[in-house]
């Protein structure tokens, strides 16, 4: 699915880099007494003495007291060396750890004592000096200029620059040839079809060029960062290669349809299993990709890639054998194309027709995290010394899509709806369904509620699946079709699960005990004002208490 | 309320301003605490600047620094922000007993009214990746123009850009190699954007190969917004003999009129903060040796269909007398 990570998403999802990835201590902030009132005089930086332990609120002062007491002028030895920014950390770090083995410092230090890269990493925590060296006098002759520096490399650079020029004209050029030669190809194409509609619908390029103002709010999930993540989601993509390259019997001779086509790997998955022809239909600018993916690898032949609407695109057969759909979302029905899914299989799908996947199990259990409540919403009590609840209050008006380790569930999880893909309709799609569970230990507060899905794929239309079958135990004891799990248990998925936070902060929670029974009436709704979003409310009410609770959550 | 307000505006605008609506943002932001113990100092430590003044906080967001002024003893404070974290800014300051000396309103720069023709400080955290990346600069220097009083003061009023060169070659095989390969695919044509689309993340000093040059200073009080589309020749120096599979990018941030001067550093030789740095992966490795240079020219502009997203290019030239390690190039990036 091309559209279904919201856009703060985008770049978190991304593995660090050659890199500690190390986040910001956040959790000393609020420890750190002197914070709240931000008086200036507590706030000032702490200079400890390059030589022994006294300490200093400036740089300065730090540095005399070195030169009087010790004879050792920190920036005479700087000026000396000539030493850069990084030259001035390594000599820091060099001093300090010197001092702390108890070992003399040279009385004339060379660059060569403190060559070493490992003098870089800082010996004291937080020092202050190495966040301070800019404020030191600059040493004569000014080391960086960008500009002086680069006018003697003026010309070679400029060069470059018009060569580029030069060469994106050469490939605006054969672009524009290139549409030209992918109309032609189009048009013959569509006449070879004999389908009148199809030229009109499913864009000619220059159509495919003009982008109005939706089209490019999309464009911003056509980026490669979102269908990397989803290609990387490896139980994601394995489960369909798996389910198609095992079942090739099924796939060999036919006619495949691959909704929300991507990058258009389920279509190759497909064409390589022996599908004669497939049809890939995706409204995202990524479908150019995936054209040239599909043509990359030899299957042009084979797969026919339409930009559009699945409900506008005309199709060039009448009727299908196999639709194949990622279409799944958060809490698997936010954002999702499973109305478009059930639309194309209603229109294109033959009655013995198979769909791919088959059968989902939504799942739902309560939980208890003290450490999240901590970090996320307690936090918002103290920010510098203000109070922020009110940015508390709107965490727990929208689900939050999150990886729980599974020791956040306090209960057996509860199955709460199977859809059966050859036979749910869209109707089914907002319901209302009674829920229980057993707490399986003592609990401090109820903090909310997780949901996720499990996903299965049978290899015929007449399999039935219990209704509580989970992904994880299916799969391992060997039963026909495959299957993943987006819960907790299981290996992350880019799905995660999606949180539901209750919110405590009105009324102090009471502390439950193992084996206390809690039920209600969990909702899934589309609100009237946005049809891709969703609302999931719940009501709660533990076994012999009269209240019952009751709290809806967004996901927009 | 919050809702007509996004009406007007088109899909990528609306986009912008509401993906500022999610918590998580703010509470990144706030919990950055290279960025917000830097403005709380340079505000909060300068109580002689912000004494009886009055100051224009742009995109204030929840009004933290709108706070620390009202701490520093200012005697108003105009928030001004389109998002519609502007409801929980005006929540924020009620509990905080602050509502008489902050004055909140939504909106575009370009559009409110502010209650007062002149300001004596704009204090604002307009920074995005790369410094420019849907940055609000614009909106600053058209607040510093329209509103801020002559010897008015800006907080931060410096902003610098720096690049060095790493050596990356695990992450960007897994990063750029990946598309080689794709389940037994060839996904070449997304190797191709890959490249064109610069990272945002945490680089390791010792990834670091070259030193550090600035590429560009901008001086708030000066500065316009035709100076956001620049291009800055630059020289890096290799440090070390090693491979260049990436150029980065990172800023620095000065409030220089303060008592005593502010800084912070983005860069990968200081802590953590969420701009982390922007790498540019080239598209050959380059094989540096201790002592040769890397020249080359910088080149940005804002992208002429929307002028939030960014079109980079960054030429570059190996300077050796080594022919077998001659190199010279030149790469486009977008950021968007």
């Amino acid at each position: 699915m091309s559209e279904s990570a919201p856009p703060t998403e985008k770049k978190e999802n991304a593995p660090p880099s050659s890199v500690s990835s190390e986040a910001s201590d956040i959790l000393d902030l609020r420890d750190d007494e002197g914070w709240e009132d931000a008086e200036p005089d507590e706030e000032e930086s702490q200079f400890i003495s390059l030589l022994d332990d006294e300490v200093f609120t400036d740089i300065m002062s730090m540095l005399n007291h070195c030169k009087d007491k010790y004879s050792f002028d920190f920036l005479e030895v700087r000026q000396k060396l000539g030493l850069d920014f990084y030259g001035n950390i390594k000599l820091v770090n060099y001093i300090r750890s010197q001092v702390h083995n108890g070992l003399p410092i040279p009385s004339d230090i060379s660059r060569k004592d403190f060559d070493d890269e490992a003098f870089l990493k800082p010996v004291l925590e937080d020092d202050a000096l190495l966040f301070s060296l800019d404020d030191l006098p600059d040493i004569v002759e000014a080391p960086h200029d960008a500009h002086d520096k680069g006018k003697g490399v003026e010309k070679d650079p400029r060069e470059l620059i018009s060569r580029v020029s030069e060469l994106e004209e050469e490939l605006r050029k054969i672009k524009f040839q290139f549409d030209g030669y992918r109309a032609t190809v189009k048009e013959t194409l569509d006449k070879k079809w004999d389908d009148q509609g199809a030229s009109g619908q499913s864009g000619s390029p220059e159509k495919e060029e003009k982008r109005d103002d939706d089209s490019h709010y999309f464009s911003s999930y056509s980026y490669n960062d979102i269908h990397e993540t989803m290609l990387k989601d490896s139980v994601r993509t394995d489960a369909y290669r798996d389910f198609i390259y095992n079942n090739k019997s099924l796939f060999a001779g036919k006619t495949v349809l691959d909704v929300g086509c991507g990058t258009g790997i389920l279509s190759m998955f497909c064409a390589k299993a022996g599908a004669t022809r497939v049809i890939a239909v995706d409204n995202s600018a990524i479908i150019d990709k995936a054209r040239e993916n599909i043509f990359n690898n030899g299957f042009a032949d084979t797969i026919t890639c339409l930009r559009g609407k699945i409900e506008e695109v005309t199709l060039p057969v009448d009727k299908v054998d196999i639709i194949v759909s990622e279409w799944m979302g958060y809490c698997l029905l936010y954002e999702a194309m499973l109305d478009s899914v059930i639309w194309a299989r209603d229109r294109y799908l033959r009655p013995d027709g198979l769909m791919v996947p088959s059968h989902m199990n939504m799942w739902m259990a309560p939980i208890a995290d003290p450490d999240y409540i901590a970090d996320h919403i307690s936090f918002w009590r103290d920010v510098y010394g203000f109070d922020m609840k009110a940015m508390q209050a709107g965490i727990h008006e929208d689900a939050q899509v999150l990886d729980m380790p599974a020791s956040t569930l306090c209960a057996e999880p509860f199955p709460f709806m199977q859809l059966e893909l050859h036979s749910t309709s869209v109707k089914d799609l907002v319901f209302k369904i009674k829920w229980q569970a057993k707490l399986k230990q003592d609990i401090d507060a109820l903090d909310g509620f997780i949901i996720w899905f499990d996903t299965f794929f049978m290899p015929s239309r007449g399999d039935t699946l219990p209704e509580d079958a989970k992904a994880e135990e299916w799969a391992s004891s060997g039963k026909k079709g495959t299957a993943f799990t987006t819960g907790p248990g299981g290996k992350v998925t880019h799905w995660k699960q999606g949180v539901l936070l209750i919110d405590n902060t009105a009324n102090k929670p009471a502390s439950r005990k193992a084996g206390e029974q809690v039920s209600g009436e969990l909702e899934y709704s589309v609100p009237e004002n946005n049809s891709r979003a969703l609302n999931v409310g719940t009501t709660w009410k533990f076994d012999g208490e009269g209240k019952e609770n009751s709290q809806l959550w967004k996901m927009r | 309320m919050a809702d007509d307000k996004m009406q007007g505006l088109d899909h990528s605008e609306a986009h912008y301003f509401n993906s500022y609506n999610h918590h998580g943002i703010h509470e990144e932001m706030l919990k950055d605490e290279v960025r917000t113990r830097s403005y709380m100092n340079a505000i909060v430590q300068n109580k002689h600047l912000f004494k009886d003044k009055i100051v224009l906080d742009v995109g204030c967001g929840t009004a933290i620094l709108s706070m620390f002024a009202v701490k520093a003893g200012a005697k108003h404070v105009i928030g001004v922000d389109m998002s519609t974290i502007i409801e929980k800014a005006k929540e924020i300051v009620e509990v905080n007993g602050m509502s008489d000396k902050i004055t909140l309103l939504q909106g575009k720069m370009e559009e409110v009214e502010v209650p007062f023709p002149k300001v004596d400080i704009i204090i604002s955290e307009w920074m995005g990746y790369f410094l420019l990346y849907e940055s609000m600069l614009d909106t600053v220097l058209y607040a510093r123009d329209k509103y801020l009083a002559p010897n008015g003061l800006i907080f931060p009023d410096k902003a610098t850009i720096f690049m060095a060169g790493i050596e990356d070659g695990e992450y960007k095989d897994e990063k750029i190699g990946f598309w080689d390969n794709v389940y037994g695919f060839d996904y070449s044509p997304l190797k191709k954007t890959a490249l064109t689309e610069p990272l945002v993340d945490t680089v390791e000093i010792k990834a670091v190969v070259t030193d550090p040059t600035a590429v560009l200073t901008l001086d708030l009080y000066t500065c316009t917004t035709a100076d956001l589309a620049f291009t800055s020749p630059f020289t890096l120096d290799a440090r070390r003999d090693d491979f260049v599979h990436a150029l980065i990018a990172w800023f620095d941030i000065d409030f220089t009129a303060c008592h005593k001067p502010i800084r912070f550093s983005t860069g990968p030789h200081t802590k953590y903060t969420h701009w982390k740095q922007t790498v540019f992966y080239l598209r050959e490795v380059l094989t540096v040796q201790q002592g040769e240079q890397i020249k080359g020219i910088l080149e940005n502009k804002p992208n002429e269909k929307n002028k939030r997203d960014l079109d980079v290019k960054i030429a570059y030239k190996l300077i050796t007398d080594d022919p077998m390690r001659q190199a010279e190039g030149a790469c486009t990036y977008k950021m968007c």
